[in-house]
């Protein structure tokens, strides 16, 4: 500790007298205990939701996508609705690992674990909707350009929906080798802790017999930089793909040049809403407290205050360059938005959405966990509305009067989105209690500059280390 | 050694689905969404009809627009009127090409190319009594006739032939008989 300077103004990142064992205690137990009765509650309720989610979709596959509320003019509803809000959702995982990694945030190495998780398990589910709101599943890889018989028949690369399958299929794969990169010293941790045979072996297989050498760690910083930098314009450009299939459209409401940075920043809006909910309760659960801190929950509020804000000024300018346009049907979908028929999806989308994320500027609202926790949930809601809301209601009512109409969703369509947000959780429980939910490695490298015992450590030898470094100027 | 095990592997697996193809049989199908016609194709079998055939007969009398009945009887009596018909205006220009190009399709292989009763099947002696046209009295009225009808031997040619079709050869059957 002796050369080591870091601002008095900067708050323990680790709470409590820990010391290395203890994170790794900490961090295990989850792993190594049983589950208890909630646990199984819990699990019980996300696999009923999943079972029925898997029900409709045999019954949407079987049947045909008739059986959900889509009709001839608003041909994409729930569906697409589902994905874009999953896939936003993915988006904050991939912002606190990657860019927060090249921002040196030493925040993010409690959360990231978890965060990535969520990426995973929701890009998971938002890769269902694309496949299964085709109208024939079962011809689903004809999207990949693979050389074949009909005279090797090609795919045409200007179709936006086709960059999503690159997209979400390069997104998952990028970020699943970045999780499990990051996962290698944890796994060898439990490995090393493995009592039973059996988690012994399977710890084994998972940690790619990591033994953490000088080299592998110096290799493995530099593989964790790389990804991060291909991670991070990765993000960006996987959501803006997802816009393109609104924005390159000639629909009123669509076609806007602002969609590509507005969705990215609603989707690492609801993405950290979606982590702040999830770790919320996790903290606690899995007695966390000490290292997902209330300092954490501010930071991820703040980040929803900043990005809400963000996307509240891309409301305003949508709403200004309507009017500016003089394009009445742009001005048309735009009124129609406040007061059509679905004006209580546009309110709501802008109550959750720029009313929420404001509260945040106060400070004992944005440390309040309860309240912390209400708006995390709230946003979600509002940014699930945000998508319902492009895509409804521009399409119920375009260009030809005569074909307006309007959309309602079936049972159909609330089961399989009930159904991924049960298989969501599925895996995100499954997790919980398998994997090492805080990247122990990674901590453990912040606690001699961020933990509450070495901070105070250094505050009480604070004149001591400056003479020292004084002297070792001269 | 690994790498020889996973080409063995892959090997077996494909010999053995490649196994499950059956040359007399046809082929298995993947999804086969509109292989199958939900309409009715031509000359298909279907229960909807009582003898199962898809090509059901007008009705007796009905005659198609652009299309004129032959009115002489299929009859010795009509043989003999039929020698007076001449070429209606309807059959079109006589087209030497066109006509030798029927003709070679469906009267050659019995008639011969010249018409002189010497096509291939009356040489392979499949069957004797094919007449050459120069031995017979024959008009282009009687031979429109006989292709119609058929005569003795000879079927009819109506369901191959259009009437303009049937003009055409007999025209080109009259030329050969005049060389």
């Amino acid at each position: 500790m002796s050369s080591h300077y870091e601002a008095p103004i900067r708050k323990p990142l680790i709470i409590g007298d820990k010391n290395y064992h203890d994170v790794t205690v900490d961090v295990a137990r989850p792993v190594e205990g049983r589950a208890n009765k909630q646990w199984w509650i819990a699990f019980a309720i996300s696999l009923t939701a999943f079972l029925w989610g898997v029900a409709s979709v045999a019954y949407t596959v079987g049947h045909g996508i008739g059986t959900w509320g889509s009709n001839k003019t608003v041909g994409w509803a729930w569906d697409i609705t589902n994905f874009v809000w999953w896939v936003g959702i993915g988006h904050a995982g991939t912002l606190i690992s990657a860019v927060l990694l090249l921002f040196r945030q030493k925040w993010r190495m409690a959360i990231n674990r978890s965060a990535e998780a969520m990426t995973i398990f929701s890009v998971v589910q938002a890769a269902m909707f694309p496949v299964f709101h085709m109208g024939r599943p079962w011809l689903a890889f004809y999207v990949m350009p693979i050389p074949n018989q009909y005279g090797s028949l090609w795919v045409n690369f200007n179709s936006p929906l086709l960059w999503d399958v690159f997209a979400i299929s390069t997104y998952l794969s990028v970020s699943l080798v970045f999780w499990w990169t990051g996962l290698l010293p944890d796994f060898a941790m439990l490995r090393d802790r493995a009592i039973t045979p059996f988690t012994k072996r399977v710890y084994s297989i998972l940690s790619f017999g990591w033994s953490g050498r000088a080299k592998d760690w110096q290799r493995f910083e530099e593989v964790s930089l790389v990804l991060a930098g291909l991670a991070t314009p990765l993000v960006l450009s996987v959501h803006t793909i997802v816009s393109f299939d609104f924005a390159t459209s000639v629909i009123p409401g669509w076609h806007t040049t602002i969609l590509p940075p507005y969705f990215v920043a609603g989707a690492i809006f609801s993405g950290f809403a979606m982590v702040n909910t999830l770790l919320i309760i996790m903290r606690k659960v899995s007695n966390l407290e000490a290292y997902i801190t209330i300092q954490h929950i501010e930071l991820m509020n703040i980040v929803i205050m900043i990005t809400g804000s963000i996307v509240g000024v891309a409301y305003i300018t949508e709403l200004f360059v309507a009017w500016y346009s003089g394009v009445e049907y742009e001005q048309y979908a735009f009124l129609n938005r406040a007061t059509g028929p679905y004006w209580w999806s546009y309110w709501l989308m802008m109550t959750c959405n720029v009313i929420s994320p404001q509260v945040m500027w106060f400070k004992k609202i944005r440390t309040s966990i309860t309240v912390s926790f209400v708006i995390s949930l709230v946003v979600n809601v509002g940014m699930w509305f945000e998508r319902f809301v492009i895509i409804v209601t521009s399409l119920h009512r375009d260009y030809l009067p005569s074909s307006w109409t309007m959309f309602q969703p079936t049972w159909v369509d609330a089961g399989f989105y009930i159904g991924t947000i049960g298989f969501f959780f599925v895996l995100f429980l499954l997790y919980s209690r398998s994997f090492p939910v805080i990247a122990q490695a990674e901590v453990k490298s912040i606690m001699k500059t961020s933990s509450e015992t070495y901070k105070k450590l250094h505050a009480a030898h604070a004149h001591d280390d400056h003479s020292h470094s004084e002297h070792n100027h001269h | 050694m690994k790498a020889i095990y996973k080409i063995a592997l892959a090997v077996t697996v494909s010999a053995g689905l490649a196994s499950c193809f059956d040359t007399r049989e046809p082929n298995y199908q993947y999804m086969p969404n509109m292989y199958e016609s939900a309409g009715y194709e031509t000359y298909s079998e279907s229960n909807a009809f009582a003898n199962g055939k898809e090509g059901q007969l007008p009705a007796t009398g009905s005659i198609k627009r652009g299309f004129v009945p032959y009115e002489i009887p299929n009859t010795p009596e009509g043989y003999e009127a039929s020698k007076a018909n001449p070429v209606p205006a309807e059959a079109g220009a006589y087209d030497e090409a066109k006509a030798k190009e029927l003709f070679t399709i469906y009267c050659a292989i019995c008639h011969g190319d010249k018409g002189d009763g010497k096509g291939n099947l009356a040489k392979r002696e499949k069957f004797a009594g094919v007449p050459d046209y120069k031995a017979r009295q024959i008009t282009v009225g009687s031979v429109f006739h006989v292709e119609t009808y058929g005569l003795n031997m000879m079927g009819s040619h109506a369901n191959q032939l259009t009437q303009a079709e049937r003009w055409q050869v007999a025209q080109y059957v009259m030329q050969l008989k005049g060389q």
